[in-house]
């Protein structure tokens, strides 16, 4: 076998700190979805309901259409008929549909990011570079939530731009800025929640089946389990187990809006149950991420 | 200043100590690290690199804290880890840029860095293909690359030449060869195959289960083994060779009828070889030192280690034994002037 050796030069620069080796991570993580072409069908169908949510928003407010019409059309994506000017619930409804749309995504991403540095012996590489565990969880943690925001809060804030372009223009981003806010608080949570989640279960099961399958039965089979106990209890507390239904909380939290005391209350055992899991979930990967399998 | 310097370096996995009091004192230069599978090489690396804190003891690699300052360390230093540690999906050159990132480089810098040292092991064409297509052989050049991007003083590599078909080895051997020569980098390789050690290293260090038996530079190593000579004669066979062995030398021979290496007494005088091959009606065609190669000085100092550990261990539990019996015998006496 001939070798190709070219001269060796040397190079003298100044390394940055390792922290910004966590955009690193969070750059090829994303590489590594956006290649796999599967992925760009579940990408596809998200951006296909913002599409619809696009168009709707455009033809309230720039066709002239019958009343009647007009109702159903509010009614669709959420907003407000009485006020249409792009209320909170509107925002909050299309971020529960794409996080649909998410969660199916992170179900099958969770392996090709996390879980392959632990089957294909690749945590060696990272750690044995000047990035040590703390970088390289936040690095993940971020590429997650990167996924998550390409699919939530960035499309959320679109059509809040949208609206605002197509209707009073700044004055109602100024009048509405807290709805804004609102989207980044809860496309927060979201990344938080669903990241600390992902990785954690993807660090532990490695491959693409396990973590479909755990991801599902904490998604749906908790969802199911604990209608079943509400309609057996006649207690809505019960709903509380179902972390779909956590996380659907949290965003009313985040927005606001309440129909009683109650469901506020509701909320927030919602938020300390999901902090609970998340804080569980972060020691057992802190524990989990080593740079060297211990083998007695 | 010591390229390694430590002392009373511990580590173990649950019960299995893979580390036991490890004190090394390292100059820059090529050091093999050798020793059988499980001997502690890998985590003695692992420590040295602080991918693994030591249980007890510490150190200074290029005079830095390998407890404390890893992140520092770790920007001097290259590791080729011995799996294969690849990242699906990405390319070649995006793989080492990804390293070089890892390392704190400018991204600019590791892209452009990235190119040069992928052309620099040879896979220069290869760079925009997937990590998945990649060879065996292809893949340990990609991962010499990585560990070399950012240029560091010292290379630790953890079995380069792990998998690769015969041909591939020498490929990366001389590949290894050329690079220090070229930069004059520090190179510790650890490995279990011998010649590539002997074909690279200047210093070695032997590893016995966990323990440190020999280390220094082959020629010291071998200094301590002059007293051995390989003969060749011509003519009966017996009467030399019992004339050998009556004279205290230890006589090996080989599968060759009339070859034979010796170990000679302190006081041996070389001409003696002569007298006795003529009292024993042959000629001695041929002697010359027996120069040992690193296989059999490896042999050599794992036996004598293993014999002494044994030795070790028959004393001990004759020492138990005899105490035992002592006290039972002191039990029985007493039980019988009780009575």
């Amino acid at each position: 076998m001939g070798i190709d050796i070219a001269h060796y030069h040397g190079w003298h620069g100044r390394l940055h700190s390792p922290w910004w080796a966590c955009l690193a991570i969070v750059r090829v993580a994303l590489l590594q979805v956006f290649r796999r072409k599967l992925y760009w069908v579940v990408i596809g169908l998200g951006l296909l309901q913002f599409l619809f949510f696009w168009s709707v928003i455009y033809f309230l407010t720039q066709v002239d259409v019958p009343n009647n019409m007009r109702r159903d059309m509010h009614r669709m994506i959420g907003f407000s008929p009485d006020t249409p000017d792009g209320e909170e619930n509107g925002y909050i409804k299309f971020m529960q549909q794409q996080s649909v749309v998410v969660m199916i995504l992170l179900a099958f991403s969770g392996s090709l990011i996390v879980g392959s540095d632990f089957r294909l012996n690749s945590l060696p590489f990272y750690l044995s570079r000047r990035v040590d565990r703390r970088h390289y969880i936040v690095g993940k943690l971020l590429a997650v939530s990167a996924v998550v925001s390409i699919l939530t809060t960035i499309p959320a804030l679109l059509l809040f731009f949208e609206f605002g372009m197509f209707t009073s223009s700044i004055d109602y981003w100024v009048e509405h800025w807290d709805i804004a806010v609102s989207v980044l608080a809860y496309g927060l949570a979201l990344c938080v929640v669903l990241s600390i989640l992902l990785v954690t279960v993807s660090a532990y099961l490695q491959r693409v089946a396990p973590i479909a399958i755990t991801w599902a039965s904490m998604f749906v089979m908790l969802r199911g389990l604990s209608s079943f106990l509400q309609a057996y209890n006649q207690d809505d507390r019960w709903h509380l187990l179902d972390l779909w239904f956590d996380i659907r909380q949290l965003g009313k939290l985040c927005f606001g809006r309440f129909q009683s005391e109650r469901e506020f209350h509701l909320a927030l055992w919602a938020l300390l149950i999901l902090s609970t899991v998340c804080c569980v979930a972060l020691v057992a990967l802190v524990y989990r991420v080593r740079a060297v399998e211990i083998v007695e | 200043m010591p390229l390694v310097d430590i002392q009373n370096l511990s580590r173990s996995y649950g019960r299995v100590q893979a580390l036991r009091n490890v004190t090394l004192s390292l100059e820059p230069g090529t050091i093999g690290l050798v020793g059988n599978n499980g001997a502690g090489k890998s985590t003695l690396l692992k420590v040295l690199l602080g991918l693994l804190a030591p249980d007890g003891g510490g150190g200074t690699i290029l005079g830095c804290d390998i407890r404390h300052a890893t992140s520092t360390l770790r920007g001097r230093v290259g590791y080729m880890p011995e799996a294969a540690a690849i990242v699906p999906v990405l390319k070649g050159v995006e793989f080492v840029t990804l390293a070089g990132d890892l390392y704190g480089m400018p991204h600019r810098d590791a892209r452009r860095r990235a190119h040069e040292v992928l052309n620099y092991v040879g896979l220069g064409e290869l760079r925009y293909r997937r990590l998945e297509e990649y060879s065996t052989g292809n893949v340990q050049r990609l991962k010499l690359a990585a560990a070399l991007v950012h240029d560091p003083q010292l290379l630790l590599l953890d079995e380069p030449t792990n998998g690769l078909d015969p041909e591939g080895r020498l490929a990366m051997l001389q590949l290894i060869d050329d690079l220090i020569s070229e930069t004059g980098k520090s190179v510790i390789l650890c490995t279990h195959l011998l010649p590539d050690v002997e074909r690279l290293c200047q210093q070695i260090v032997v590893l016995h289960k966990g323990t440190v038996i020999r280390s220094g530079t082959m020629e010291s190593l071998r200094a301590a083994v002059s007293n051995r000579y390989e003969l060749t004669w011509q003519g009966a066979s017996e009467g030399f060779l019992g004339g050998l062995r009556a004279a205290g030398v230890d006589v090996s021979v080989n599968s060759h009828p009339n070859k034979a290496v010796v170990v000679v007494p302190s006081d041996w005088s070389t001409t003696r070889f002569f007298a006795l091959a003529r009292a024993g009606d042959c000629v001695l065609t041929e002697l010359k030192p027996d120069v040992e190669d690193l296989e059999r000085l490896f042999f050599r100092v794992t036996e004598q280690e293993s014999s002494r550990e044994s030795a070790q261990h028959d004393g001990a539990s004759r020492d138990s034994g005899e105490v035992a019996a002592g006290e039972t015998a002191a039990a029985i006496e007493e039980a019988s002037s009780g009575n």
